[in-house]
């Protein structure tokens, strides 16, 4: 546990993910690290990136908001992250969070991919699997007929 | 810029392992065959950039974006929500990693799958 910029408490998931190739946009940021905040609590987390200070992205596993997610991870990643088994890995995706906090939306067309052993990671664009890059997360209609 | 002229069926190396080929010109339409090592990502322009576009506004460097967070109902949408339970990152449990695995294909196959833009596909091998 540590003190966050806002005076909360963290814990720390996985305490380093290496990304090779960095991450479209930034790629000299190399070094991650996995982490609950007292805001980004399950089913979220924050990316923290180690080399970029102040860069962090919040992300989500799929399980929750899109249970059927199922991405094709290619042969050139697989043997990249030294990948063995579907056990070992672990997908995250990065959320976009706007001013409206229920506009948050997931990439599903770019999922990090982690190997869990290892910990080496990457973002990996899916081709051919026709995924959008801003999938929301609500569907607000749905939410307000729910509560109405 | 470089600029080279090429007819179809000739190359271009790009340092010792990158092989860049005019596989056929139709119309105002060029296929290019690229073979590169599996380092090396290969993608369209226009994906990689719109890729690069929507992390760069994912990345949150204020507490005010995660703030939001705290707000969101901790539930899904009716219509995916699984069973209603709030989930474990799996992280959280060293070495594991559960449910929507990725169905890897065998390590020998080649990778020869196209891009998913639209438009011509750049072969890799």
């Amino acid at each position: 546990m540590s003190e966050t910029i806002d005076g909360g408490e963290e814990s720390v998931d996985i305490p380093l993910l290496e990304f090779a190739n960095g991450i479209p946009g930034f790629p000299e940021s190399q070094s991650f690290a996995l982490i609950h905040t007292e805001l980004a609590q399950e089913p979220f987390a924050v990316l923290r990136c180690l080399d970029t200070p102040e860069l962090e992205f919040v992300v989500t596993t799929p399980h929750f908001y899109f249970p059927d997610y199922a991405p094709e991870i290619d042969d050139s990643t697989v043997e990249r992250l030294e990948i063995e088994g579907e056990e070992d890995v672990l997908i995250l995706l990065i959320l976009t969070v706007g001013e409206e906090a229920m506009d948050i939306t997931a990439n599903l067309f770019a999922p990090i991919v982690v190997n869990s052993k290892n910990r080496k990671g990457a973002q990996v664009i899916l081709k051919d699997q026709d995924l959008p890059l801003n999938a929301p997360l609500f569907d607000k209609e749905l939410i307000e007929q729910a509560q109405a | 810029m470089l600029v080279l002229t090429r007819s179809a069926n000739q190359s271009i190396m790009i340092g010792h392992d990158v092989v860049v080929t005019v596989l056929e010109v139709r119309g105002d339409q060029v296929r290019v065959g690229i073979k590169a090592p599996r380092s090396i990502d290969v993608h369209r322009e226009e994906v990689y950039a719109a890729l690069q576009r929507a992390n760069k506004s994912a990345a949150v460097s204020s507490p005010g974006a995660l703030a939001a967070l705290s707000k969101l109902p901790r539930k899904a949408n009716p219509q995916n929500s699984p069973d209603g339970a709030v989930k474990k990152i799996p992280g959280s449990e060293p070495g594991r990693a559960s449910g929507s695995a990725p169905r890897g294909k065998p390590n020998n196959v080649p990778n020869t799958a196209p891009d998913s833009a639209s438009g011509s596909a750049s072969d890799r091998q």
